[in-house]
């Protein structure tokens, strides 16, 4: 079994409020998902003083809860390999709550964040928005029905096995994406009998069912899940639906900081990355959010070599 | 009567965690008795008091005369003091009624300003153009309406749990998760016996049981009314669109209509729709209805018909044949008091309903006032307290200290819906997929709750179902598992 390297930074080297105020850095980098390491990956030490903050426990994003897993490869050697470049702080349980962009009074943009020991401010000349998203949940898409116990996202699934707990018993995995499947694998994998399915109109992949999800059964745990297939309605009855349709680009905390949006509530970047407030870049799923995009790394990438300042 | 073991001898009992009982309950503690309530579910406010407008109507539109107009005014004077001492969230948003043609101008002129007037109520009559300067975002098709100038929105879940924990405080009993099965009706005494096997003995009763209060009386024999289950379908956006008023239609004959109102705590809600279903569970939200509801708030804010949303519940109103609060003793006995029937304004009335029932119990069982009763509630945890600790729920930035602080309260959650309540945390975006995980480990740690054991909402609801040890278990973010295919 390979150890992640990530394992080596734990909580106990978080700095403290008061380690944070050297001064301004080059590049603040908020998520340290798959596009964040991409970044730092190629970066390297070439960004400068370079800060890295994320809220979860641990680096690798969302994806992180199911790799390793098959078709996930370039994914998984990007986090098992990854190395933090010296002089590149990380700070994990730190949340951004707020953007202030730089005006003519202040010439760094401001980053409000919030840790275990309270809410503080980071300054940086570039900020990289690389904060991915949510899963979408059947509330999102106003499935109808009864509102039970069993009814969960992968990323729930998943994060309820690593803490050693078996979410259901027979489940259906509702989506055709490769996350879709991969989740539906590993529930398999651990003893769940698993049903997979999804709309005709989705990628296409093989799922034991076809059809659209019309409503949720059952309370006060799930009992069935009824689908629209081929024009007939059927009742499968399952205590645990994972609801794997999609993602929500993560753009709450930007309310107010002028960060422009398009209609879809990603992130609007041009060719290059940049949003409309120049030293400010988006990359990864907040910009992307369709499930089964590959191109967190490849963008990862590229802005390493955007940035003023990073590789070329 | 049997010689079952009294578990517990009160002076009075309630029957209901609802907002309705829990305002009795508070009211009750003011006199020198002792008091306790049952609830079947494991939290209180988990029956309609959780899906409703939470609108704290004026009682502009009651039927004038009725005891539901009379204790509407009552409430309206007694709120402010209710606010301020139980520190509830409110937000005195003003209620706009909007007429979209000459029609309901019409009935606004003729029927709503005049019930108002002899509910001693002004409505002032605003122009089309008053109202969209006023509310932008209202429908320009509109032709004018009226603003209702005392109507505002409040946090139920708060209300209800604030007029417990005041209670508690001047020493009232609170047991959860005990379902009244069976009632026995003495001369003196009334014994109410639990599904668990637990026996209540009081000298008086109160059945304020929501929805099933005529069941309640069925169970002491007492045939009288019967309460049938009128749904309400809403939906949540957090896409607010500017709306800071509540947003009424002109009423039709059947029901108040679809609105439009802002969430005290964040947000808008829309709905509720209106639909007599025959199953007092039927919570399930539909198709149709929320189809309904986009129709609806399209008339009155037309950028509302398209928003995204992040959340659909639905409530069951409590439909008596009488048309009023049923609020009397029962047909088979002076010491059981039945309080039913409130049907689409018990949060409003709340206060005025506890205090009401309150002196109708003290008079018929002739009790004092107590010497030492604690006016008001200790202040919530200061803002330096919910600024402690890392964020743990992501879409609304709720942070470690005000899960812990909720944990710790007088009233601690007994289920995750129960903590989503008391925080706002889950509510967000991704519905509490990312950091439910979190919670659950918080749950562990401040109540020694056993996952395993821990419910989303009902008896019934866990959210695992089993340990995994066939594989050893993963140890928490290790980011290791084991081998494939092992
Ligand atoms: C399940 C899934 C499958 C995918 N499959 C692939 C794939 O195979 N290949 C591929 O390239 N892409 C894939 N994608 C798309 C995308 O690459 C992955 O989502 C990838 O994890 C996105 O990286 P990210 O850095 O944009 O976002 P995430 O991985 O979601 O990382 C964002 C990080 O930001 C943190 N964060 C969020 N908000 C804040 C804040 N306000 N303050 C601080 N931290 C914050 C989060 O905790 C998270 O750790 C997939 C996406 C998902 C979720
Ligand atoms: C769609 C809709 C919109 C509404 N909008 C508003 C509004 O904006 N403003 C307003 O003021 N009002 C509104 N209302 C009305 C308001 O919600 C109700 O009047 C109020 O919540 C009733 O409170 P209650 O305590 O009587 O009932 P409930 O909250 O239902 O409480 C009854 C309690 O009794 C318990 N119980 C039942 N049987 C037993 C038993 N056998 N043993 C133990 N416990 C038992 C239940 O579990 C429940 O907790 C609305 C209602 C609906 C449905």
């Amino acid at each position: 079994m390979r150890k992640m390297q990530m394992s080596a930074y734990t909580l106990e080297d978080m700095p403290l409020m008061e380690d944070l105020h050297e001064g301004d850095y080059d590049v603040a980098i908020v998520g340290a998902g798959l596009s964040a390491l991409s970044l730092l990956h190629s970066g390297g030490t070439a960004l400068g003083r370079t800060v890295v903050l994320d809220y979860q426990e641990q680096v690798g994003g969302l994806l992180r809860y199911l790799l390793p897993a098959d078709g996930f490869g370039t994914e998984w050697e990007l986090l098992r390999d990854f190395q933090l470049p010296s002089g590149v702080r990380l700070l994990l349980q730190t949340t951004a709550v707020g953007l202030l962009p730089a005006n003519d009074a202040e010439p760094t943009h401001t980053l409000v964040v919030r840790r275990r020991q309270g809410t503080t401010q980071l300054r940086a000349r570039q900020v990289v928005i690389a904060c991915g998203g949510v899963e979408r949940p059947r509330e999102h898409d106003a499935i109808p029905g009864t509102r039970p116990s069993g009814v969960m996202t992968p990323v729930l699934a998943l994060q309820l096995l690593a803490q050693g707990y078996l979410p259901g018993r027979r489940a259906l995995v509702y989506g055709d994406s490769r996350y879709a499947l991969a989740t539906a694998r590993r529930l398999a994998e651990v003893g769940l009998e698993v049903i997979t399915a999804a709309p005709a109109s989705g990628n296409g992949r093989s799922v034991r069912l076809c059809g659209t999800l019309q409503e949720i059964c059952g309370f006060p745990r799930l009992t069935a899940v009824r689908l629209l297939c081929d024009q007939q309605s059927v009742e499968v009855e399952v205590d645990t639906l994972i609801y794997a349709t999609g993602l929500l680009a993560g753009t709450h905390w930007l309310k107010g900081s002028g960060v422009a949006l398009t209609a879809a509530g990603t992130i609007a970047v041009d060719a290059h990355y940049r949003t409309n407030i120049p030293g400010i870049y988006a990359i990864g799923t907040v910009v992307r959010p369709e499930l089964d995009h590959e191109d967190s790394v490849r963008m990862g990438k590229e802005v390493a070599t955007l940035l003023p300042g990073g590789v070329s | 009567m049997e010689m079952t073991s009294i578990d517990l001898d009160v002076d009075i009992l309630v029957i209901g965690g609802g907002v309705v009982g829990c305002a009795i309950l508070r009211e009750l503690a003011r006199y020198d008795a002792s008091i306790a309530l049952l609830e079947q579910y494991p939290d209180v406010c988990e029956g309609t008091s959780k899906a409703n407008s939470a609108i704290v109507h004026t009682g502009f539109d009651a039927r004038p005369g009725t005891l539901e107009a009379r204790l509407l005014a009552e409430a309206r004077q007694l709120w402010p003091e209710v606010i301020a001492r139980l520190h509830i969230p409110y937000l005195q948003t003003g209620a706009l009624m909007v007429a979209l043609n000459e029609q309901e101008q019409a009935t606004i002129a003729r029927e709503i300003v005049p019930k108002a007037a002899a509910n001693g109520i002004t409505l002032q009559p605003l122009s089309r153009a008053e109202i969209l300067e006023a509310a932008p975002y209202v429908n320009e098709r509109i032709v004018g309406g009226v603003l209702v100038e005392g109507e505002g929105v409040i946090d139920p879940f708060w209300t209800t749990r604030a007029y417990c924990e005041h209670a508690l405080l001047n020493g009232a009993q609170l047991f959860l998760g005990e379902r009244v099965s069976a009632i026995e009706v003495g001369p003196q005494r009334l014994r109410v016996r639990t599904e668990n096997g637990k026996t209540f003995s009081a000298a008086l009763v109160v059945n304020a049981a929501g929805l099933w209060a005529d069941e309640i009386a069925r169970l002491a024999g007492d045939h009288s009314f019967r309460l049938t289950p009128r749904k309400g379908e809403f939906l949540i956006t957090e896409e607010d669109h500017g709306v800071a008023q509540i947003i009424l239609p002109v009423p039709s004959e059947v029901s108040k209509g679809i609105l439009v109102t802002p969430i005290v705590f964040g947000g808008v809600l829309l709905g509720p729709t209106a639909e007599d279903v025959s199953d007092k569970r039927d919570l399930a939200t539909t198709t149709a209805g929320q189809q309904r509801i986009r129709e609806g708030v399209g008339r009155l804010v037309p950028a509302m018909s398209t928003v995204s949303t992040v959340r659909q519940f639905a409530g069951l109103r409590a439909v008596s044949s009488t048309g009023d609060y049923i609020i009397r003793p029962s047909t088979v006995s002076e010491r059981l008091l039945h309080v039913a029937g409130i049907r689409s304004t018990g949060l409003s009335a709340s206060p005025a309903i506890g205090h009401y029932v309150g002196k109708l119990v003290g008079e018929t069982l002739g009790l004092r006032l107590r010497t030492s009763y604690r006016e008001t509630l200790p202040e919530p945890l200061s803002e330096a307290a919910h600024e402690d600790g890392e964020v743990v729920c992501l879409c609304r930035s709720i942070t470690r200290g005000e899960i812990l602080a909720a944990l710790r309260s007088t009233l601690p959650p007994q289920t995750l819906d129960g903590l989503k309540r008391r925080t706002g945390a889950m509510l967000g975006e991704c519905q509490g997929n990312l950091c439910l995980p979190r919670l659950i480990a918080l749950f562990q740690q401040e109540l020694g709750r056993d996952p395993l054991s821990l419910e989303k909402h009902a008896p019934g609801s866990r959210l695992l179902v089993e340990r995994l040890t066939h594989l050893g278990g993963v140890p928490a973010h290790s980011g290791e598992r084991p081998k494939r295919g092992q």
